[in-house]
């Protein structure tokens, strides 16, 4: 009977703690707006484009990596939409980064100062290696049976993941000083909820283009639409 | 902005951050404003240096085998004297690892773990000082205490701790830079870079004379757990299935090679009677010892050669009445040939000789003769056999006419095996006819086609000597009784005298 009460409370326990995990959006974000930013680049898309000599069963034969990946309307995809002026709790949301196809998936992700949680779904050796400079750089083999290996990246700043293994791989880990970002869409837009009201800056990065900001005013219930172009 | 502020920071000097990845996307910011840059800190050094100096750090103690004593305090002021006397040339003024020297290094300066050697020769003290100067360098690194990593249990090397490392190695697949027989001929070899953007390569785990990190059990350890600073070289302490296995792996590497190797003064070149193969890998071969030869790099005439790929040729030679026969063992990352497009070039060896037998001490010039005196090769190419040929200097090679030498090679894991042979005695009067007993001159040349190596850009030998053993005839069972029996007859017949006469 005891058992059963811990174990009722250890399952309760956990799914609170789920729920909390799992809680989507600042917590105290009473009375805030919605900021839809839509990214657009008036270039070329960038892809490199290399044959791959080894694990071709998981790789396949050629790697294409986007470098600046452009949809429909001009839009920019992977470029990270954030509002540092905004202060929020933290979010309790773990990135993740996949290693699939000798990519990492999704190619830039975004996070608060945590744990970054990596898979490595590909089944052969992979290394996580960070280029970074406020966070201690990451070097770690995840060989074919460490599925899943959790870093920290304590530190707001941008983050290179590599593969030195495939030197073809490359991926962004954006820690942000903000619970307020998004990651553009195919369509280079993305959508930031609950936003405290008010004059806000809105700043756009992306791993070739750099970054850019924009003032915007704020409004409780409103949506605040923001366009910004970015250039070579 | 990232860039600009490293070049203004407190390293100062040359802008090497623009090969650092993370600042040259940074560099293209378009101009930012109004709330606080998290992204580059002002003033903080790139990763790179940081890294960098933690593992020049981390080796000084190493040469110095006190890690222990980590909290001796030193004189940052005394530290920057050592520094400028001993490192600078090397790793720059600045420590930017833009010194005089660092052209000529591969890996670049920066990259203390593998290009840097131990400084235990510094008196301790000086040690501590040079400490104390480069926590200087990056002061932000060194708030927090270093992280002390702890290796589990050392296992003592076993056929079974050898078998579990050899199963570790392929289940984390080193091969993939270290190549299935450990030769750094792994697929990702090409693509490898250091931190700074060089090209990088794995070490060959056959050599480990080569390791710069020690060649004991506990340094190879400690790498494979902590990975190289700066390298490709990842850290395995959680990655591998159990801590310990970086001791089975560290023993299954260190059982892949000899541990030192004797280098030979002198190639004998043994007499047989059998049939001499013509296959590199017949059993005959490996029962004749191997004459380790090195070689440096040709730094004598442009263009020069400071970071040779091949340091080590093994000759084998035999020899009987008719033919002479050279078997060359070589590893090579990169098995290639002549390719325009990839500026690759063939892989190739040679033997040098004189001409002709001379008495005396001269010898023609060692960098493959001169217009006076020249040489004799037998030079080997990849994808183009053996040939014969005359030189007078390392970009005067004509191939002789009516080539009496043939040869074959395998090439497997990063390894060529090459027989070479040729007649004992050759008919033609420009080429050399091998003699029993006689000191021959003989040096070799290596080229590694897929290093870029070509033409003068090659590692050699000066010259040593070849030596044919004479054949062990059977007079030396027959002589010695025979003359013992002639005595004792003699002294009988020198007693029955004696004992006629009195």
């Amino acid at each position: 009977m005891r058992r059963a009460l811990g174990a009722l409370l250890a399952a309760a326990l956990v799914a609170g703690v789920a729920l909390f995990v799992h809680r989507p959006g600042p917590v105290d974000a009473q009375g805030g707006g919605t900021v839809e930013v839509a990214v657009t680049y008036n270039g070329a898309p960038v892809v490199e484009k290399l044959k791959i000599n080894k694990d071709t069963q998981q790789c396949g034969t050629e790697a294409e990596v986007d470098r600046v990946m452009v949809g429909s309307n001009k839009g920019l995809a992977n470029a990270v939409v954030s509002v540092p002026t905004a202060k929020g709790a933290p979010r309790m949301v773990k990135a993740t980064v996949d290693q699939h196809g000798c990519k990492f998936v999704p190619h830039v992700s975004a996070m608060m100062p945590g744990e970054l949680e990596l898979k490595n779904s590909d089944g052969i050796l992979h290394n996580i290696h960070t280029y970074s400079t406020v966070n201690p750089s990451i070097n770690k083999a995840q060989p074919k049976f460490k599925k899943v290996m959790t870093e920290k990246l304590e530190k707001p700043e941008f983050v290179k993941l590599t593969c030195d293994v495939h030197s073809w791989m490359l991926g962004w880990v954006a820690v942000l000083p903000t619970p307020f970002f998004g990651v553009t869409d195919a369509n280079g837009t993305a959508k930031i909820e609950n936003v405290p009201a008010g004059k806000q800056t809105v700043e756009v990065w992306h791993e070739t283009l750099g970054k850019q900001t924009r003032e915007v005013e704020v409004k409780a219930g409103q949506v605040a639409k923001v366009g910004i172009e970015m250039k070579k | 902005m990232r860039a600009r502020v490293h070049r203004r920071g407190a390293w100062g000097g040359q802008p090497c951050s623009t090969t650092l990845a993370p600042t040259r996307e940074a560099s293209l910011t378009v101009g930012h404003s109004g709330h606080p840059d998290y992204t580059g800190l002002a003033g903080s050094p790139s990763p790179a240096r940081r890294f960098a100096l933690v593992a020049l750090i981390v080796l000084v103690f190493v040469g110095a085998g006190i890690g222990a004593a980590f909290a001796q305090a030193g004189d940052a002021q005394a530290g920057k004297l050592v520094y400028e006397r001993k490192c600078a040339l090397c790793h720059g003024e600045k420590g930017d690892g833009k010194g005089p020297a660092a052209e000529l290094l591969v890996p670049k300066p920066r990259d203390f773990t593998t290009a840097m050697p131990s400084w235990a020769v510094l008196p301790e003290k000086d040690r501590w000082n040079l400490v104390a100067h480069l926590k200087t360098l990056a002061p932000d690194t060194f708030k927090e205490a270093p992280k002390k990593l702890e290796l589990p249990k050392e296992v003592a090397s076993s056929p079974e701790s050898i078998r579990r490392g050899k199963e570790m190695y392929e289940a984390i697949e080193c091969n993939k830079c270290h190549g299935t027989d450990g030769r750094a001929d792994g697929p990702s070899r090409p693509e490898l870079k250091d931190d700074w953007g060089n090209a990088i390569a794995p070490a060959n785990l056959t050599m480990p004379w080569r390791f710069r990190g020690g060649s004991a059990p506990v340094d190879v350890a400690t790498r494979l757990a902590n990975g190289v600073v700066g390298t490709p070289m990842p850290s395995f302490i959680d990655s591998v299935e159990k801590p310990e296995d970086v001791w089975h792996l560290a023993n299954y590497i260190l059982s892949l090679g000899p541990r030192t190797l004797t280098y030979a003064t002198l190639v004998s070149v043994t007499n047989v009677s059998d049939a001499i193969p013509d296959d590199p890998d017949a059993a005959f071969w490996k029962a004749i010892a191997p004459n380790h030869i090195a070689l440096l790099g040709q730094v004598i005439v442009d263009p020069r050669n400071f970071n040779p790929s091949i340091d080590l040729v093994s000759v084998r030679a035999v020899y009987h009445d008719k033919e002479i026969a050279f078997h060359l063992t070589w590893d090579d990352p990169t098995q290639s040939v002549e390719d325009a497009a990839k500026k690759t070039y063939a892989d190739a060896i040679s033997l040098q000789f004189p001409p002709q037998p001379r008495p005396g001490p001269e010898r023609p010039y060692f960098l493959m003769g001169d217009a006076s005196d020249g040489v004799y090769l037998l030079r080997w190419q990849n994808g183009k056999g053996v040939t014969e040929a005359a030189a007078n200097g390392p970009t005067k090679i004509a191939p002789l006419a009516g080539s009496e030498a043939t040869a074959k090679a395998v090439y497997v894991n990063g390894q060529y095996r090459l027989v070479i042979k040729r007649p004992l005695a050759s008919k033609q009067p420009d080429r050399l006819t091998f003699q029993p007993a006689v000191f021959t001159p003989v040096a070799f040349q290596a080229w590694d086609g897929g290093a870029g190596e070509t033409g003068t850009k090659m590692s050699l030998t000066s010259w040593y000597y070849l030596r044919l053993e004479e054949p062990q005839s059977n007079r030396r069972f027959v002589v010695p009784p025979v003359v013992a029996i002639l005595t004792f007859a003699a002294l009988l017949l020198v007693v029955r005298v004696a004992n006629r006469r009195a």
